[in-house]
């Protein structure tokens, strides 16, 4: 009795403590929030100080000068038609890549997946002139589209350690029924690789919609192509004796991806863990 | 057989294989041949040089070797706090809090933010949070120039790496302590272990998998630090925060030295190859097999 009462009192000191670390964890973010609710004058007679009213001039300011309506629109498109392509080739050339092991399918494997192991600012340089050749720089379909090539790699390594563990005798019921590689594919394999393709969605969103250095290469000469991180840090470099002004863009920044957070935790975290235990 | 029909291996394949050439190994050979050249970005032809480069590099300024170093540095000391600390709270948030789940969530907030804006808010942090926490607290940590001076900056860059990322090495060492069956752990306690001993003979050989894991993603991500360091020191001060990937974006698109920036990037591919074997090689052999 005695020693499970100790134990108790361990346990509320333990969690004390945890709340205390993760409370000072978390103030920077929690400092960002309140000041871009302050006036100028708030901001610097005071950093720390809740502000004195909630003052949302700064977001009606901010949002219009950054055009955040356009930005967000310029991130799901980017988001999506990246994540599309990476989705539909990774899984379908992991299908076939186990289904017909061969020496050109065990070759194009390697060759998918190796590029993981090359950092991308090794060729970043040259890859800006490549994709001013083949006109895919200086576009939001265009990047979406790079997306393609460098998410692959990893998706592809992931659908394919999936698809190791899918019996064979499901395609061969389809194939009996009459249907084609493709339709087999379509209709069957894809559906059962669903838990794979949340893990590569949220993994490549989280990546994509936060990506930099990427769209600076890409995408930063227009107004109308900027991303919203790309946008907020060409923002806040301009207003940078502004606090309350780069408070807010950098909130508005990152709140789509908190919103993202929150409703889709439970996944993100499984996502995470799976895409690097088998990543 | 299955696949009687032998074109669909190469049309199903195909996207992919053409996908990661074009942006990767295409980009990747033609940085390699400029590595090889003097090249403005202007000039509709660069000019061979051998290897030039490398020997401006190597031999005539030490310049790339101190961007290096400091990589390095970042690097070692990231991927050490990275772990310590996630291994630590992981442990902690493994056990029955009533708020455990609360507090991953918040411990994972910062590794969901742009590194970019993450380096904003710590500037703010550094410049305008600390100065008034200073006159509050009067605390004299508080009141030391942590973005002005060299030795300090380094520390505040690897302050602000580790607290973006650690997060996500949380939730791998929980995944990790999860698997841990507890019948192992209670027979333990049973046969008298404290602990310590707990902790260092079982908990950690048989944490070995996301270990090698951890180690492994955080050499390549501290390897390969930028938008924190642009956006909370840009390099400064006098260029002592410069990591090896923003000197070659520095040496391509501010200097105009695409040859060089190319050689400089071959030799940091190489380096990464050769660092991120050893340690794969290294964690592979201490993980022990339940």
């Amino acid at each position: 009795m005695k020693r499970n009462s100790r134990l108790k009192i361990n346990y509320f000191i333990l969690e004390v403590i945890a709340i205390i670390a993760a409370a000072i964890f978390i103030y920077p973010v929690f400092l960002m929030f309140i000041n871009s609710f302050k006036t100028f004058r708030e901001v610097i007679i005071d950093v720390i100080a809740l502000p004195q009213q909630l003052n949302i001039d700064n977001y009606f300011y901010v949002i219009d000068k950054m055009n955040y309506p356009r930005l967000f629109v310029n991130n799901i498109l980017i988001t999506a038609v990246g994540i599309t392509g990476i989705v539909a080739f990774s899984s379908l050339a992991a299908y076939i890549i186990d289904r017909s092991r061969s020496r050109f399918t065990s070759l194009a494997f390697l060759f998918i997946i190796t590029p993981m192991l090359i950092p991308f600012q090794t060729f970043m340089i040259t890859l800006l002139k490549v994709m001013n050749i083949i006109n895919l720089s200086g576009s939001r379909v265009g990047l979406g589209i790079q997306y393609w090539g460098f998410g692959i790699p990893m998706a592809t390594f992931i659908y394919f350690n999936f698809m190791k563990t899918v019996p064979k005798e499901i395609d061969e019921s389809a194939f009996i029924d009459g249907a084609t590689t493709f339709q087999t594919f379509i209709y069957v394999i894809f559906p059962i690789l669903k838990p794979v393709t949340a893990t590569v969605i949220v993994l490549d969103v989280m990546w994509i919609w936060n990506d930099f250095l990427l769209p600076l290469l890409m995408v930063n000469d227009s107004q109308k192509t900027k991303t919203l991180v790309l946008a907020a840090y060409n923002f806040v470099g301009q207003y940078n004796t502004q606090w309350h002004y780069a408070m807010t863009a950098m909130v508005l920044a990152i709140v789509p991806s908190l919103i993202f957070f929150v409703l889709l935790q439970k996944y993100i975290v499984k996502g995470v863990v799976a895409g690097s235990l088998k990543g | 057989m299955l696949f009687k029909d032998k074109k669909e291996k190469y049309l199903f394949t195909l996207p992919a294989i053409i996908m990661v050439s074009i942006t990767i190994y295409l980009p990747f050979l033609i940085s390699s041949y400029y590595s090889l050249t003097e090249w403005n970005g202007i000039d509709r032809e660069a000019k061979f040089i051998g290897l030039e480069n490398f020997k401006t590099i190597f031999l005539e300024s030490g310049q790339f070797f101190d961007v290096l170093i400091f990589t390095g540095k970042y690097t070692a000391l990231f991927m050490i706090f990275s772990n310590l600390f996630a291994l630590l709270i992981a442990l902690v948030l493994v056990q029955k809090l009533k708020t455990a789940k609360l507090l991953r969530g918040i411990f994972f907030v910062p590794y969901i933010m742009s590194m970019i804006i993450v380096g904003f808010i710590w500037k703010f942090i550094f410049s305008q949070g600390f100065a008034r926490l200073y006159e509050i607290t009067e605390f004299g940590l508080l009141n030391l120039s942590w973005l002005g001076n060299s030795d300090l900056a380094f520390y505040s860059v690897v302050l602000v790496g580790v607290w973006q990322q650690l997060g996500f090495y949380i939730v791998l060492y929980i995944a990790g302590l999860q698997a841990i069956p507890g019948d192992l752990l209670e027979a333990a306690t049973v046969d008298g272990a404290n602990i310590f001993q707990k902790f260092f003979k079982i908990t950690l050989p048989l944490l070995g998998p996301s270990i090698t894991v951890c180690m492994f993603m955080s050499l390549t991500r501290g390897l390969k630090v930028f938008d924190i360091i642009l956006a909370l020191t840009q390099g400064g001060p006098g260029g002592s925060t410069y990591s090896a990937t923003l000197d070659i974006y520095r040496e391509a698109f501010q200097y105009n030295n695409y040859g060089l920036g190319s050689a400089k990037a071959i030799i940091f591919f190489i380096i990464v190859l050769i660092l991120t074997q050893i340690v794969l090689k290294i964690s592979r052999r201490n993980e022990v097999e339940l």
